[in-house]
């Protein structure tokens, strides 16, 4: 049996060798399909998504469902591929995926400003190649570097990440727990954890699918937040990069 | 296609002055729900709930199947949530809309991943035979709070409901009638219920239990799940307007309080028909246990 | 823009040189493989964590709330011979998997450090020591300290081609230990230039190949026992490495041994007919999770069966087929206690590829067995030994039983992750159970109901599933829960489709005003009798009344009335069923489980005094001699005069005072019950014991206060000897009208072979002398078995002889012959049950019978088919027995629960003595318990057995020898027994 989370009080560290305020490695490219209006390759540790945006572009049904008279409709595309799991397989998770893309498409309804296109529609598409955890994070900040590779104007970036709340010697004891910062894999099937999406200090998305005692959800967001701060950093230099080669 | 009525622009513009006078078009207060309403069926299993104009029922059935091939000792749970025609005329047989399928996946978040029911003392054989029990929730009438009255029915059903006894010997087993064998309550672990809260202005105002068309203005919703232990099951916010983090947590512990309520409310109308069905002592006469 | 390829993006990151990536294959359940890849970030600030170091001060890592992890080692450790500057110690796997006791030891190995590698390794061998190794690591005393070796980028070893991954473990360890010696002596010599004491870091190990790799790497490396022997109470350390090297077992030999295969369900029906194999009932013994043994017609003793590999997957209880061994592998039953828990506490729950199915200290501890069986084989009477070679019908049932905690793997209550766990049953006799769970963590400390799902051939333990949970361990409802289920008693409410059957006033039915109601046909109004019950204080459920009158020819009438029970019951509808299913009523020590619903059982039914009842009356006509002159059976109506217990009838009789009718009624029946007594007595009836105690407790709470043995008054006689009476009368009467198919209760003889162990023992130790030629001989044997210093001995000797005798069992007339019949316990040709139709089925089909057989009702034709009433009579005699089973332990846990925290000294008798430990019981609280002879003194003292003549001597510094029957002084206390989680009086000798 190999270690498991359950290791972290022993010594401060998590399965991969990280501390709790430590995020895996982020890389990034932007632009990375010439064809689309705006393109963006993410990984996060072993996650990686590639996001594709078209549009704003006239919409393809003329009542523009979904969408509120007047705005632009966002429309979000989940495609998982058969390779991207431990084990190979057909269809992956049906109501998962179209619960992410409805929790994409709100998100960035009201992030973008959609009243600049009326009678549009922005169509995001994300394949996700390879799954190691924290995949609505991953999905959020793909898309939201697609979206500004595409030039749609918005507010400010969404960016996202996850965070646990770390096995404590005794169950029932709070105040030893750790909050642990973007989780691979194998800690999202051993801890309670959520994902949280923000906009500078304030939240746009937060999700969370495990039982919790009330009392860490406070830890768990803040960290959180301070999280999205440090993933908007990175996301912002690899947007100043291009910005600086190609600009 | 059908669509939900829309509130009108004049309505739009009143409901949200009013919010910002601090007052409800019904005169509630901001952390109020709506009158709610529990009754029992007369079978096992059923639960009716009315919260303001909302009314849901769901209906606990079960089977005997086999297990799925992964989960040996598992039996089956499954929430099946289905919007009629009836309840509103937004509502349309074989195409799920979004908020049907967001409904179907919190109450599978809220009740079946948060372990709510203990599925394992639902097999019978190993690999075998096992129950397979299935919610139904219907839709009656929509006026808002689809969620936490769906998720109140679901868990008021499921500890109302009984399932009957089975005889296994070696690799048979026998499934033994009600009036063979007193059924058997199931194995809830836990009580999850649901209360959403609304978001006006950039979070700065936040409503308990929207009607319909509080909801149709609203900018954001945020599903708190919880149990009477204080423990959080789910949370679900799908993007919208920004809120402070501050004002989450705050939820959170607004959400304990008003779980805790409902709880107890359900508990005590459980208590009140498990009285009704036993008129006159009955329970006590055929009880085998007794006192020396 | 093929600029922005994905390939070239993957190439950039290769310069990053802190971040690695783990690949390994794994290979599922299904036998699919699936490849895993992993991050792994390594690092340079995993501190040290020794005091002596300030640059790791530095770089020690804060959590969440800024505290920072305090550092671990000593900066002056101990020293030994090799290293007198002291040193840190760096175990390899195998010394924690061979030397966990050493570890453990308070006085000796501090300041260890357990590198990453090796706490993984362990994990993969061994759950429970992983547990104890993590208990270590908390304990702040010992001072482990947990290095990340493989985080920490000096000390990261990347696995080489062709390397084993053994190899590249033991390598990493060696990194490690070399690192750390080098960055000890940096840290010395920033702290100050004259500092000349660096500790060494020692590596133990004890893997010759590994060592010697170390030496000549110059890395310090020492064997455990050589480590051990530089300490100084190496003595008695080295000791302990022994028994634990000893104890090791060989993993690394996949020896591929499987149970064997089952016979085919058609070679063991011609076996069986053809008399090669034998079919019966596998028993576990109680002692000895190892030994087995069936009774079968061929043989007159047991057949033994022994070890795993020969009991081959059979569960306790199971129907199976056995093949006798050839007589040269033939063995002597144990006088060893092996007990599963001691033995394989260290097993892994996960099934795991190619594992044993027999372990090798079960092997070990057999073959022990085995030499001191040739050592003696004179005198060691070896027993027909078998093997099973297949199963005729698994009788699995639903065990309960507890998580053990060892086995599981995370105990947070929010993983849903699931997880093989071990259930311990709470029978000993069943071996423990592998379940797959979700809710381990919640399931720790509770009681468990769990069932068996399989036995593969390829796993050492049987594979089951989680049925519910009962409730905390050692609370009342989930125990008494727990013992129901544990001896199958229905205790779930009645169906309502019973309530169709009981009389529609309810508790307002009344025994009919006018002598025409169809209920008065056939009916004797005896309304006129001073009837009245005695029975234990408090009870509801009466089931029978006496009276007895003077003739006017000098005679006694004398009346035995019995509940009507029949009129009530209609045979064949739903209560009758679920009667017939129920068996009995179950008495436990605050609760009764009921065969009848209240409304009859405590009202409608019971011979509630001032009002009248239906009764089944039987009447004799009695000399004052106690002779019968004629007897008589009729259905009648009685009003009973008083419900008296015991101890009040008593009274009422010694109380000269009184004269009226009914007193001296009681006067007359306790008259002629002594007579009748003593002619039971003349004619050969036994007079056995139980240990029975009664427990106190408080009335509110029902929580018990007190222990008590049984005090038995005059008038418990009277009232038995009657309804002995009665039920002789009713048997002859049945069996007259039906000779096929009266219900009766039968009492066979003990073989001899039952009486040999006890005779001898007699013999040997008392020179007393036990005769078994009948039940006669047997009683009067039994009065001469008197130890004159000692009164209890020959109450101890009759509660071992209760022991030897057979069970009485039910059974129909037509299936025995005439002389079978015979009740030896009580010295009566034919019985059978007639006097408590509210709490035993048999007195309500012997009732129905009677009705018959004087012709008041026809009989149901149920009653006539010999097959039915067969199957009636098996399924009484099993809820019977377990009725009793489940009384005895209720009255087991609330003992426990009274004695709960108490420290009492009590005489007690050695009953049973085995080679390691020996049995003793505790008359004043009617308990009996083992001592082993690891209770007596860690470790283990050395004992010498003599078989021959029931002696143990203890060596060491216990140094006494104790033998059978002696009386000993024992301090009882309580703990939790942990093996059945069950809270049990533990025993030990003052």
């Amino acid at each position: 049996m190999p270690l498991d989370t359950s290791i972290y009080p022993l010594a401060l560290l998590r399965l991969d060798g990280r501390r709790w305020n430590e995020l895996r490695r982020i890389h990034a490219q932007v632009s990375v399909q010439a064809a689309a209006d705006g393109s963006s390759y993410l990984e996060m540790g072993n996650t990686r998504v590639i996001c594709v945006v078209l549009g704003p572009a006239e919409g393809k049904d003329k009542g523009q469902r979904g969408a509120r008279e007047g705005e632009a409709k966002v429309g979000v595309e989940i495609a998982v591929a058969g390779f991207s799991g431990m084990e190979r397989r057909r269809r992956v998770g049906n109501k998962r995926t179209s619960e992410m893309q409805h929790c994409l498409s709100t998100a960035f309804s009201s992030l973008l400003f959609t009243h600049l296109y009326p009678h549009s529609t922005i169509s995001i598409s994300i394949h996700i190649l390879s799954q190691d955890g924290s995949l609505l994070a991953a999905c959020l900040n793909a898309a939201t570097l697609a979206l500004i590779d595409a030039g749609i104007p918005m507010s400010d970036y969404l960016t996202a990440c996850t965070v646990a709340s770390s096995a404590s010697s005794s169950s029932s004891d709070t105040a030893t727990s750790d909050p642990l910062l973007d989780l691979n894999g194998l800690e999202e099937q051993e801890l309670p954890f959520l994902t949280i999406g923000a906009v500078g200090e304030k939240v746009s998305v937060l999700m969370l699918e495990t039982r919790v005692r009330m009392e860490r959800v406070e830890g768990m967001l803040a960290v959180g937040v301070e999280g999205c701060k440090r993933v908007r950093a990175i996301l912002d230099g690899v947007v100043r990069t291009y910005e600086k080669k190609f600009g | 296609m059908p669509r939900e009525v829309e509130v009108s622009v004049n309505e739009r513009a009143f409901i949200q002055q009013a919010l910002q006078e601090n007052v409800r078009l019904d005169g509630r207060a901001f952390d109020a729900f709506r009158p709610l309403e529990l009754t029992f069926g007369d079978e096992y299993g059923v639960a009716d709930v009315q919260l303001g104009k909302t009314r849901v029922i769901a209906r606990i059935s079960v089977d005997v199947t086999a297990p799925l091939p992964e989960r040996k000792f598992d039996g089956i749970f499954q929430i099946v949530a289905e919007f009629s025609p009836m309840a509103s005329p937004a509502f349309e047989v074989g195409r799920p809309t979004d908020a049907e399928v967001i409904l179907s996946r919190i109450l599978e978040k809220a009740i079946r991943r948060s372990n709510a029911l203990d599925t394992e003392s639902l097999c019978i054989i190993a690999g075998l035979k096992c129950f397979a029990l299935r919610a139904d929730v219907h839709i009656i009438d929509h006026d808002g709070g689809l969620i936490d009255a769906s998720c109140i029915a679901v868990m008021a059903a499921l500890q109302h409901f009984r399932r009957p006894d089975v005889v296994v010997e070696g690799e048979k087993a026998t499934i033994l009638s009600v009036r063979e064998r007193e059924p058997i309550p199931l194995s809830i672990l836990h009580q999850p219920l649901c209360v959403t809260f609304s978001c006006y202005e950039d979070g700065e105002r936040i409503l308990i239990d929207a009607n319909l068309a509080e909801e149709q203005v609203r900018q954001e919703e945020v599903i708190v799940t919880m149990n009477r232990h204080g423990e959080v099951c789910q949370v679900a916010k799908y993007g919208g307007a920004t809120v402070e983090p501050l004002a989450l947590l705050n939820c959170i512990n607004m959400a304990s309080q008003k779980v805790k309520e409902i709880s107890k409310f359900i508990q005590t109308k459980l208590e009140e028909d498990a009285k009704k069905r036993d008129a006159g002592g009955l329970m006590a006469e055929l009880s085998a246990e007794n006192e020396r | 823009m093929e600029y922005f390829s994905l390939k070239r993006s993957s190439a950039l990151d290769q310069g990053q040189t802190n971040l690695s990536s783990k690949v390994y294959v794994r290979s599922t359940k299904s036998g699919k493989v699936q490849k895993i890849v992993r991050e792994l970030y390594l690092r340079r600030d995993i501190p040290c964590s020794s005091s002596l170091c300030r640059a790791c001060l530095e770089i020690a890592p804060t959590d969440y709330s800024k505290k920072v992890a305090p550092f671990v080692l000593s900066d002056t450790p101990a020293g030994s011979k090799n290293f007198p500057n002291g040193q840190y110690l760096v175990p390899d796997t195998n010394a924690f998997l061979t030397g966990m006791d050493l570890f453990e030891v308070e006085t000796a190995f501090h300041d260890v450090v357990v590198l990453q590698t090796v706490l993984e390794e362990v994990k993969n061998q061994s759950l429970p020591l992983y547990h104890r190794l993590i208990a270590l690591t908390k304990n702040e005393g010992k001072r482990f300290y947990v290095f990340f070796n493989e985080f920490r980028q000096e000390t990261y070893v990347i696995r080489n081609a062709g390397e084993t991954i053994n190899d590249r473990n033991d390598r990493a360890v060696r990194k490690a230990v070399l690192w750390y010696n080098h960055h000890l002596s940096e840290a010395v010599a920033a702290r100050s230039k004259k500092q000349q004491r660096i500790p060494s870091v020692v590596m133990i190990t004890d893997d010759r190949d590994n060592l010697q790799k170390a030496k000549s790497d110059g890395i310090p490396a020492l064997s455990l026992s050589e480590f051990v022997s530089g300490l100084e109470n190496a003595d008695e350390l080295l000791d302990m490495i022994s028994a634990a090297q000893e104890r090791r077992e060989v993993r690394s030999s996949k020896a591929e041994v499987f149970y064997p295969e089952y016979f085919t369900m058609s070679k063991m029906m011609t076996g069986v007919k053809a008399g090669t194999l034998h079919q019966g009932i596998f028993n576990v013994s109680p002692y000895n999770y190892l030994e087995g043994s069936i009774h079968v017609p061929a043989f007159d003793k047991s057949l033994l069966i022994l070890g795993r590999e020969n009991s081959n997957r059979a569960v306790s209880g199971d129907v199976v087929v056995v093949e006798v061994l050839p007589k040269d592998q033939w063995k002597a039953p144990s006088t060893k206690i092996i007990e599963e828990e001691t033995l394989n506490k260290n097993d892994n729950p996960e099934v795991e590829d190619g594992e044993d199915v027999i372990s090798e200290r079960e092997r070990r501890a057999l073959q022990e067995e085995v030499k001191r069986v040739h050592g003696q084989s004179a005198e060691g009477r070896p027993q027909p030994t078998a093997r099973v070679v297949g199963i005729i019908k698994r009788n699995w049932r639903q065990y309960v039983g507890h998580i053990d905690r060892d086995s599981v793997r995370s105990t947070s209550k929010s993983s849903r992750q699931q997880q093989m766990v071990f259930l311990v049953p709470m029978d000993k006799r069943i071996p423990k159970i592998r379940i797959r769970t979700r809710q381990a963590g919640e399931l720790l400390g509770q009681r468990v109901l769990a069932t068996i799902d399989s036995w593969e051939r390829d796993s050492r333990y049987p594979v089951g599933h989680f049925v519910r949970s009962l409730g905390e361990l050692e609370s009342k409802g989930a125990e008494t829960e727990a013992l129901l289920l544990e001896w199958d008693v229905q205790y779930r409410p009645f169906p309502k489709i019973v309530l169709d059957c009981l009389p529609p006033e309810g508790h307002e039915w009344k025994v009919p005003a006018s002598l025409d109601d169809p209920g008065w046909r056939g009916r004797k109004d005896l309304r006129d009798l001073l009837v009245c019950s005695i029975d234990p204080p408090g009870c509801v459920d009466i089931d029978d009344a006496l009276h007895a009158r003077k003739l006017p020819n000098g005679n006694f009438e004398v009346g035995v009335h019995i509940a009507d029970v029949s009129h009530f019951v209609k045979p064949n509808n739903a209560m009758d069923k679920e009667a017939s299913q129920r068996g009995t009523t179950v008495y436990l020590v605050d609760k009764r489980i009921d065969m009848l619903p209240m409304l009859l059982g405590t009202d409608l039914c019971s011979l509630k005094p001032y009002v009248e009842r239906y009764a089944f009356t039987v009447l004799w006509e009695i000399t004052t001699n106690a002779d019968i002159v004629s007897v008589d059976f009729t259905k009648s109506v009685i009003r009973s005069r008083e419900a008296f217990s015991y101890e009040q009838a008593q009274i009422r009789i010694d109380d000269e005072s009184q004269q009226d009718g009914l007193t001296n009624g009681m006067r007359t029946l306790m008259m002629l019950s002594k007579k009748l007594r003593q002619k039971r007595y003349d004619a050969g009836a036994l007079n056995l014991a139980s240990p029975e105690v009664k427990v106190q407790t408080e009335s509110e709470t029902s929580d018990p206060v007190d222990v008590q043995t049984k005090r038995l008054l005059d008038t418990n006689s009277l009232v038995e000897e009657f309804m002995l009476l009665a039920n002789i009368s009713v048997a002859g009467k049945n069996y007259e009208a039906f000779p096929q198919t009266a219900l009766l209760r039968r009492h066979g003889a003990p073989p001899k072979t039952n009486f040999e162990e006890l005779g001898n023992q007699l013999k040997v130790k008392k020179g007393l002398e036990i005769r078994t030629d009948s039940s006669k001989a047997l009683a009067d044997s039994l009065d001469t078995c008197v130890d004159h210093k000692e009164p209890f001995f020959n109450t101890l000797v009759r509660i071992m002889a209760t022991r030897c005798m057979m069970s009485a069992e039910y059974f129909c007339a037509g299936s025995q012959a005439y002389p079978e019949f015979r009740h030896y316990g009580l010295a009566s040709e034919i019985y059978t049950h007639f006097t408590s139709p509210i709490r035993r089925y048999a007195d309500l089909e012997a009732h129905r019978q009677l009705a018959a057989a004087i012709d008041y009702e026809p009989l149901d034709p149920s009653l006539h088919s010999k097959a039915k009433l067969e199957g009636i009579c098996k399924n009484i005699n099993m809820r019977h027995r377990n009725a009793q089973m489940a009384g005895r332990a209720s009255i087991e846990y609330y003992v426990g629960q009274a004695l709960k925290g108490k420290d009492i000294k009590e005489e007690g008798f050695i009953m049973k003595i085995f080679s390691n430990g020996f049995v003793v019981f505790v008359p004043r609280f009617g308990v009996e318990s083992l001592i082993r002879l690891r209770d007596l003194a860690t470790p283990e003292p050395e004992a010498e057995f003599d078989a021959e003549n029931y002696v143990l001597k203890v060596k060491g510094d216990i140094n006494r020898s104790v033998e059978l029957f002696e009386k000993v002084t024992v301090r009882i206390t309580d703990e939790i027994e942990e093996s059945t989680g069950k809270r049990k009086v533990k025993l030990t000798l003052v």
